[in-house]
């Protein structure tokens, strides 16, 4: 699974800590789930989308291998 | 969970590992160096001081408030996921080492007594879970 978190966060112009603390999870969470070493609960995905006011589908994308 | 509750418990995680490592090694030290040296009570005296000033060390430096309690679990998803992969880890690890003395065995019998070997074993055991959760919690 690939993830555009990243990229929404920079054009917020947040870091990570921000994220982090905005959707009350670890800065570490947020590291690894943009990296793609992690793959977070749909609680987490959902309070992500809706920080950015997005869609899930729009963070989140399946690949070949999923 | 509050902002400040997430911090503690990375806080807490990281310096849990840091200290796992060192008890590791300092337990590791404790269990290995009497059987090479045939020899174990200053060893054993020195390794035992060693690990209580470390211990406190940890305590006053890595902020352990009594107020954090005790937890089997740690309430941040990531946090908890990487702490059972670690118990994982250090579950096989304990297999493959119990194996490898397994085969070893014979040699070993003589020179070295149940309480070496349990030490040994916890030393492993605390090395290989603060290797894996500072691995896993890498950026």
């Amino acid at each position: 699974m690939q993830n555009n978190i990243a990229k929404f966060r920079k054009d917020k112009g947040l870091s990570q800590q921000e994220l982090a603390d905005a959707i009350a999870v670890s800065r570490k969470t947020i590291s690894t789930v943009e990296t793609g070493r992690f793959i977070p609960s749909v609680i987490i995905a959902l309070k992500i989308a809706a920080h950015f006011e997005v869609a899930v589908e729009q963070l989140f994308t399946l690949d070949d291998n999923d | 969970m509050s902002k400040q509750d997430i911090k503690t418990e990375e806080k807490f995680m990281s310096h849990n590992a840091w200290f796992s490592i060192f008890m590791g090694v300092t337990l590791l030290i404790i269990s290995v160096y009497p059987m090479l040296k045939q020899t174990s009570v200053p060893l054993l005296f020195i390794g035992g001081a060693a690990f209580i000033g470390s211990f406190f060390m940890f305590v006053i430096r890595g902020g352990f408030t009594w107020k954090l309690g005790y937890r089997l679990t740690y309430k941040d998803e990531f946090l908890n996921t990487i702490d059972t992969i670690a118990y994982k880890h250090v579950v096989l690890g304990l297999l493959f080492s119990m194996g490898a003395i397994f085969l070893l065995s014979d040699e070993l019998a003589l020179n070295v007594s149940h309480s070496m070997m349990a030490t040994f074993y916890l030393a492993l055991m605390c090395l290989i879970y603060g290797v894996s959760i500072i691995w896993q919690s890498r950026d």
